[in-house]
């Protein structure tokens, strides 16, 4: 299974006001300057306080991230005299800024807020605290700004452990993902399944929008798995912990036997375990998918059965030949 | 191995929904070559309904589509065909 060549989507940078439009709940926003700058990018995401800049040093001014006012700063500002304010932002903002965002309902002088309007860089302002709002606010960006990719396969939770089938259409992978909700496991996405990097190491599967969890099941049609087996048997997104592909039984491949090796699927740059899973009438995958996915995390837990199993061995052989 | 590209555009009213996912599954399934469908950037199997379906192809919408195999040119034809009947449709 291919999955280098996978379509790469990363955001190369958003807009204030899609930020402001998805924050505005979480951090209970208002805009109170700047309106006409809410198409200004955002590039990183990173935050800057930028007490230095306002005292004064310019050098390595992380200009281009959302600058977070907080308790400190507004009351630096309000310190400083007025010309000299107004010199030192003026200083500041021949930087490209994204925007100003204050906590705690704190409110900018009118000389700031004036001077923002002039030059169109947005002034937000939320009601939580400092750090509240500079972790969710980075949370958000990370968020945004992580690489996501579609692939055709099914993601679902298995004993807890994010499951992603993969296999060539007609394989089975509906199918058993149906025989598992019926088991009582929970879907994340069928056929189309949004992938996404969070932080550096780990891979999510979530819903497709348009699609949901909804299911193509060949004869029947299209079915809706929340409405069939009811809410409790889906979720809309899950870490993956194990990628299995489906293939039909070949008799040239060499299957695993003994579990001793691990494998590993990179996707996105994550490596996560993966199993190759022959296909062969007889043989219930639903059944070996619930079992895998229960050996993962015995290993996760540090046991590791065929390991004890070939070290009991070794031992027995040794203790034998002394 | 042939590949061909061709940009197809959307007619019909109400856009690639379900039942003109189903005819384009139908009509490119007995083929043997890959066909992908790409909206945007984002590139889906046309022998998966529910891929079509994430597309949101509304009328007016270009298809780049993509035949890869050794009977790539008959596909594309095929689904050409298709698109530009409107699916049947109006």
């Amino acid at each position: 299974m291919e999955f280098e060549n996978l379509p790469i989507n990363r955001k190369d940078s958003i807009p204030v006001a899609r930020m402001v439009d998805e924050m505005t709940d979480d951090l209970e926003l208002d805009v109170m300057g700047g309106y006409q700058g809410m198409g200004r990018s955002v590039l990183t995401a990173d935050i800057n306080r930028p007490g230095l800049a306002l005292s004064g040093y310019l050098d390595y001014f992380a200009s281009d991230r959302i600058q977070i006012l907080g308790n400190t700063e507004i009351h630096f500002m309000e310190r400083l005299s007025t010309s000299e304010l107004g010199r030192r932002l003026e200083r500041m903002f021949s930087f490209e800024i994204p925007a100003f965002l204050l906590s705690r309902n704190l409110k900018p002088s009118k000389m700031f807020l004036d001077m923002c309007n002039r030059r169109g860089i947005p002034v937000l302002q939320s009601r939580r605290s400092t750090d509240e709002v500079i972790s969710r606010v980075i949370l958000f960006l990370a968020d945004e700004f992580s690489p996501e990719t579609m692939i055709h396969g099914t993601a679902i939770e298995c004993y807890g452990v994010g499951c992603l089938i993969v296999g060539l259409p007609g394989i089975g992978k509906s199918e058993t993902a149906l025989e598992l909700v019926e088991r009582g496991h929970r879907l994340v996405a069928d056929d189309m399944v949004t992938l996404r990097r969070r932080r550096e190491d780990s891979l999510y599967a979530e819903a497709t929008p348009v699609i949901e969890h909804h299911m193509e099941i060949r004869g029947v049609g299209i079915i809706d798995i929340k409405s069939v087996f009811g809410v409790g048997r889906v979720r809309n997104t899950k870490q993956i912990g194990l990628v299995m592909q489906l293939e039909e039984w070949n008799q040239e491949t060499q299957y695993d036997r003994t579990g001793l090796s691990e494998e590993y699927a990179t996707i996105l740059g994550v490596r996560i375990p993966f199993l190759l899973l022959p296909v062969r009438p007889g043989r219930n995958i639903a059944v070996i998918m619930e079992v895998a996915a229960l050996n993962h995390r015995l290993k996760e837990l540090g046991i590791h059965p065929a390991q004890r199993l070939n070290e009991r061995l070794i031992t027995m052989m040794n203790e034998g030949n002394a | 191995m042939g590949e061909v590209t061709e940009e197809i555009v959307v007619v019909n009213t109400l856009g690639l929904h379900a039942r003109p996912a189903a005819a384009m599954v139908n009509t490119v399934l007995p083929f043997k070559s890959d066909v992908h469908i790409n909206v945007n950037g984002h590139q889906v199997n046309a022998k998966s309904i529910m891929g079509l379906l994430t597309l949101a192809a509304a009328q007016g919408t270009v298809m780049t589509v993509t035949c890869k195999g050794e009977d790539a040119e008959e596909a594309i034809e095929a689904v050409r065909k298709l698109v530009e009947s409107g699916f049947g449709e109006e």
